[in-house]
């Protein structure tokens, strides 16, 4: 797997604040990367160091394997923090500075507005945009150069809801170009719907590392319902189950590790038992964010 | 660099005030030969207690006094382009926007070349239009035009662009080192006044140094004239040691604000 990026011993200090803390990650080529924190964790800190903005106090960082440059820099589409662009030029004008200091065709300014539905607006001034058009433009200055990574620092901030689902399916839909994506939230959900990997941060130190995915298919608890007296002899017959509970006559059976909802469903039918409901509900990432957090506070 | 001009130039030609203070500098910068000329005829009017001279008559803007003349007064006139300069660099701290030029690609010096690059052009461009208007005002009121009078002198137009874009070059490290505009153009009001009252306090065995003082470099390139008209001596060419320090702290400039950006969280 290609590494894109790839942080050793990262460590930024205002004074006697530590605000990164010895951090060493790597994402590789096609990762959709969550940087998830609480504010104050050190994302944004991190990202301007991977950025050049803001100057590291020990550790290193190399992307595509390389020692970070400017010309580096052109190839990333990165949006830390606000929006940012002068004021007083239109969405176009703003993008033509984009363009030139990225040395990117100029005829990728027209595709790119139309991407992210601000092609209507493209000749007035940034300043009377609502946040959500903000956001979009960052987002179409951002893949201005065709990049191969993104790094976006809380995309969806203070955005309504419908400007919140709007930016997703935009992110999304950049993933699924194969696309890297780096995102830092300090929203759980999001992260779970957008990445494919994620990190845990807090007060400047890694938690966790590890694929959305793992996490996902860590315990599972399922719902059933069936029309059936011996209904919870049979369920607790089950040797995958780790735990079984009857609420308001529905059975939520907590399955072991690596154990799915439908082996449970061959095994009761086997057992000549038809269920007539089955919900899956995964441990969510929130808990485990929360679990993690818990944890570092204790130890 | 053409490159990084385009950039900076970008930035400014949709900036209101960038015109505003431009043409505002223009038109003075036009219209002081010709307050000069009317104030003489206006002296020649009032005349009787100048014992029948004519003060049109008085050089002020002959060839190739005329050089040095207007040159002197028009360097009072470089605070509206250091505005320029000042709220240029300055939009780029309060927009955030020199950060968002480095993380898309930009470097540090590349920002500080494109700013000097405009700076630099901003001093062409009035050392040009000051040289047209001399030329064009030597030309109507100098009664017999000798072209070997036209370019004596000339190279007061050399030191005004040496005067002005150094001076740019210390209003672009002030807003660097401060970042705010209002409190930039207050501050570089304010220097001269205060390097003046250190200057002026030195002990007579140190008074040497005053002309090392940034802005007395800067202001010793071109001397006070019209002390002639008084039949007084003065200083009717450029002093090369006055160039040689101007230099020197060109280069301290520029060096410092390389050093602040260098190391500067952004």
């Amino acid at each position: 797997m290609d590494t894109v990026l790839k942080i050793e011993n990262l460590t930024k200090q205002y004074g006697r604040i530590t605000a990164v803390r010895n951090l060493s990650l790597e994402v590789h080529r096609g990762n959709v990367f969550g940087i998830l924190g609480p504010n104050g964790s050190g994302k944004t800190t991190t990202l301007g160091i991977l950025l050049d903005v803001i100057k590291k106090t020990s550790g290193s960082f190399s992307w595509f394997g390389q020692p970070p440059t400017k010309e580096m820099r052109k190839k990333i589409g990165a949006i830390l923090e606000t929006p940012i662009f002068y004021p007083y030029l239109s969405a176009v004008k703003n993008l033509e500075i984009v363009a030139e200091i990225k040395g990117a065709p100029v005829d990728r300014i027209e595709p790119v507005l139309k991407k992210v539905e601000l092609y209507e607006r493209r000749h007035d001034k940034f300043r009377t945009y609502s946040l959500g058009m903000k956001q979009r433009l960052s987002i179409a200055s951002a893949l201005l150069c065709d990049p191969e990574v993104m790094i976006l620092d809380e995309p969806t901030n203070g955005l309504d809801p419908q400007g919140i689902a709007e930016i997703r399916e935009l992110i999304k839909q950049i993933a699924r170009e194969g696309k890297t994506i780096i995102l830092a939230s300090h929203l759980l959900d999001e992260v779970q719907k957008v990445c494919t990997h994620f990190c845990v941060l807090k007060r400047g130190s890694l938690l966790y590392s590890g694929s959305v995915e793992e996490v996902n298919k860590g315990v599972e608890s399922v719902e059933v319902i069936a029309d059936a007296s011996d209904m919870e002899m049979v369920l607790q017959g089950y040797p995958m189950a780790a735990k079984v509970v009857e609420e308001d006559g529905k059975y939520i059976v907590t399955l072991e590790n690596g154990a799915r909802a439908a082996d449970l469903n061959a095994y009761l039918f086997s057992k000549g038992i038809t269920i007539s409901h089955l919900l899956t509900q995964r441990k969510s990432l929130e808990k485990q964010f929360l679990e993690l957090l818990a944890e570092s506070d204790n130890a | 660099m053409l490159r990084l001009l385009r950039i900076d130039l970008k930035k400014l030609v949709n900036y209101r005030a960038f015109w505003v203070l431009n043409i505002m500098y223009g038109l003075l910068i036009f219209s002081i030969p010709i307050s000069v000329m009317e104030f003489l005829k206006w002296l020649k009017e009032k005349g009787a207690e100048l014992d029948g001279f004519d003060p049109m008559k008085i050089p002020v803007l002959h060839f190739p006094d005329i050089w040095q003349n207007i040159t002197y007064v028009y360097v009072f006139l470089k605070i509206f382009l250091a505005i320029v300069v000042i709220i240029s660099i300055s939009n780029e701290y309060s927009y955030k926007t020199i950060r968002q030029n480095i993380i898309d690609g930009m470097s540090r010096v590349d920002f500080i070349k494109s700013k000097l690059l405009t700076i630099l052009l901003l001093s062409l461009g009035s050392t040009l239009f000051v040289f047209l208007t001399g030329l064009l005002t030597g030309f109507i009121y100098t009664p017999n035009v000798a072209v070997s009078d036209m370019f004596t002198g000339i190279e007061f137009v050399f030191a005004y662009f040496l005067d002005l874009f150094t001076y740019l070059v210390f209003a672009f490290l002030l807003t660097v080192l401060l970042k705010r505009s209002a409190l930039t153009i207050f501050i570089l009001l304010l220097y001269l006044p205060i390097e003046y009252a250190i200057t002026g306090n030195l002990p007579e065995s140190m008074e040497f140094i005053a002309e090392y003082f940034p802005l007395h470099a800067i202001n010793n390139l071109i001397e006070f004239p019209f002390a002639k008209y008084w039949f007084q001596e003065i200083q009717d060419y450029v002093s090369l040691s006055a160039v040689g320090v101007v230099f020197v702290y060109l280069a301290l400039f520029i060096y410092a604000i390389y050093a602040k950006l260098k190391a500067s969280d952004l």
